[in-house]
């Protein structure tokens, strides 16, 4: 065995060129492959951030109507004590009840329709964290004489205003009458989203409460789960216990983003596979060639008695041992560029464009080691199976046919 | 004198696209232990042909091959691949060595091969590098050999696992007259020393003589077997 891994060993570099060859092409395949899954795994990542955790939360109840009619009067009944039922539950780290309706937010000679979230102004920080998102102002938390209001820096830029300046909100009350109210901009946030900026402002629910003529009103509860992976289970629980509500959660509202994780997991690996498939050819190939070469010497080695089992495995090994060096060499390398490019951030082209669309333009790529590991498995696999048809034309050699010089 | 090899009407017919050739035709012979005999006759004669089918390599399409009782003609190929490992030592034209080790693991892979012990097979391997006169090339590759020691190192190998019996397929084809020479010196001394059976063919002119028995092949038949004393 130690003689045949021996032998193994120094037959790869017999034909130092063509093994440097192919150990480069399966090293650079590997790590294409890697930096691939890599960048989709944090795409998909960025994207379950930036959608899931500022802006859409795990789960979210409304009133059956307000989906449809996203106006005051489509509150959840007693809203408030949900939310507060839902805060003392171990498998939520938060609920956060907001008012919410559509509107209209007009400066001194612009407007624009908005979605006008009243929230607690703590519970909603530890949701979404909004105070982190602001760049301008500050967060919801003095009150003045008049109101503050919160808006995004699209929606800023769109009505020509800034922080210290009014603005005019124009919606329909608890009974659907049509109000005017004035807020003084407190802060701008900003999020990868464009319109996300431009259509949602936050105020105060207990100001806009009192507004709209219901201090209690809720009409949206948005929850962060404890384990992220339970948001089906939470959810159907959810809508169990009020059944007078509409409970989704975030893959109902997401439904695409739901349905490009579910298979990612599948997807990173069958990139991979079809890399290894593609470069495990080119071993069958050179194996091959280097079988091809070596008719003689294999015939001289079957007249002698060796069996065919052993020359079998002895290709195999060779096979095995090139893929499992290239392999490392390779998992090694992609290890390294991955951990650079985590650090240093990789600038998406065309990332304006995916900003529009709510994703940020940068990836910070990761990989689990676990995930190494199975594209080290995978590649020595394929290349065995690579090897066979080699193995199988060096084992089929008649000895005297072989050995005979012409 | 005990008889090691015997062949019965042997016969190998290679149907070739043209026409069948009889390759071998009815070759009945014995060879007894401890002889050191030449198959000689020009090229085409059948020699290779003949050593295949004694050495267990081919199959004969007619005939006999019997090796010390065992008839191996019809022996399955599994069990040849043992046979052959255990009773013969084989010595080629060229491509004897495994490029990728020294002299002394040539000469080792065989008893290797044979699950021998590790240091009684490094020691044998050494010995037999001695007797063949190559004892400072001992952690040398084939490629850094000539010619000549190369086959020196096949045919240590060949006698390392002590067959019954040693084909040689013009060992000496590739090899200029002195390592011609050398090489059937060293072979007919080991002949002598160690009592193996030998048997080499050719149609080198310069080595024939070396041979105590020599058996000439014409179209695939014996025309002439001559004993010399020598
Ligand atoms: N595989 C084969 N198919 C057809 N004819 C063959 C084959 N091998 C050898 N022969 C023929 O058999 C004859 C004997 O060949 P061989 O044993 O190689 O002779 P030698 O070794 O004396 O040169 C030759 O005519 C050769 O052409
Ligand atoms: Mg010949």
């Amino acid at each position: 065995m130690k003689t045949l891994i021996k032998i193994s060993w120094r037959n790869i570099w017999r034909n130092k060129t063509r093994s440097v060859v192919i150990i480069v092409a399966i090293v650079l395949g590997l790590m294409g492959g890697v930096f691939g899954a890599a960048m989709r795994l944090a795409l998909e990542k960025q994207q379950f951030e930036d959608t899931i955790e500022t802006q859409i939360s795990h789960i979210q109840i409304h009133h059956p109507e307000f989906i449809a009619n996203p106006e005051a009067r489509f509150h959840i009944s007693d809203g408030l004590e949900i939310a507060s039922d839902l805060n003392k539950r171990d498998d939520i780290k938060v609920a956060s009840p907001r008012i919410v309706f559509d509107g209209m937010a007009a400066t001194a000679n612009l407007n624009a329709g908005v979605r006008i979230k009243g929230i607690d102004t703590e519970i909603e920080d530890k949701t979404t964290g909004l105070e982190e998102l602001i760049i301008e102002g500050s967060y919801l938390i003095e009150e003045g004489r008049i109101p503050s209001i919160i808006i995004g820096r699209r929606l800023a830029e769109k009505l020509n205003t800034a922080v210290g300046s009014r603005m005019v909100l124009t919606f329909q009350d608890i009974e659907g009458e049509v109000i005017n109210a004035s807020f003084r901009i407190e802060g701008i946030y900003s999020l990868p989203s464009r319109t996300f900026e431009e259509r949602k402002v936050f105020v105060k629910n207990t100001v806009i409460n009192e507004i709209i003529g219901d201090a209690k009103a809720v009409s949206e509860i948005a929850i962060v789960i404890n384990n992220p992976d339970d948001f089906r289970s939470v959810a159907s629980e959810l809508q169990n216990a009020y059944p007078d509500t509409r409970v989704r959660h975030w893959g109902d509202l997401q439904p695409s983003l739901y349905y490009s994780l579910e298979v990612l997991d599948e997807a990173l690996i069958w990139i991979l596979i079809i890399v290894i498939m593609a470069v495990s050819f080119g071993l069958l190939n050179t194996i091959l060639m280097s079988i091809l070469e070596r008719a003689r010497e294999l015939g001289m080695l079957l007249a002698i008695g060796m069996k065919r089992a052993k020359i079998f495995s002895m290709i195999v090994m060779e096979t095995t041992i090139i893929s499992l060096f290239s392999g490392v060499v390779g998992l090694l390398m992609s290890y390294g560029m991955i951990s650079i490019l985590n650090n240093t951030g990789v600038p998406i082209p065309g990332g304006d464009g995916l900003s529009e669309l709510g994703y940020a333009s940068v990836l910070y790529p990761s990989l689990e080691t676990g995930f190494y590991f199975q594209i080290v498995v995978v590649l020595v696999v394929f290349a065995v199976l690579a090897s066979i048809y080699p193995a199988w034309k060096a084992i089929r050699l008649q000895p005297a046919e072989a050995v005979r010089q012409e | 004198m005990k008889t090691v090899i015997k062949t019965k009407d042997l016969t190998k017919i290679y149907n070739s696209s043209v026409a069948p050739v009889k390759a071998v035709n009815n070759v009945s012979l014995e060879f007894g232990e401890g002889e050191f005999t030449a198959i000689v006759g020009p090229s085409g004669s059948g020699k290779t042909t003949f050593l295949n089918l004694i050495g267990g390599l081919d199959k004969p399409t007619e005939g006999q091959v019997i090796i010390d009782d065992t008839d191996i003609s019809n022996m399955k190929e599994s069990k040849l691949f043992d046979f052959r490992l255990k009773n013969i030592g084989f010595v080629f034209q060229s491509y004897n060595l495994i490029p990728v080790l020294t002299a002394k693991e040539n000469v080792s892979f065989i008893m290797l091969l044979q699950n021998q012990a590790k240091e009684a097979m490094e020691k044998r391997a050494v010995e037999m590098l001695e007797q063949v006169g190559l004892s400072d090339k001992i952690d040398v590759r084939p490629s850094k050999l000539s010619g000549g020691q190369q086959q020196r190192v096949a045919v240590a190998r060949a006698l390392a696992s002590k067959p019954k019996f040693v084909l040689a397929d013009e060992p000496t084809a590739n090899l200029d007259t002195e390592s011609a020479f050398n090489l059937l010196d060293i072979m007919s001394r080991l002949n002598k020393e160690e009592n193996i059976t030998l048997i080499f063919s050719t149609h080198d002119q310069r080595v024939i003589d070396r041979a105590r028995r020599i058996i000439t092949l014409v179209d695939g038949a014996v025309s002439k077997d001559e004993a010399f004393d020598r």
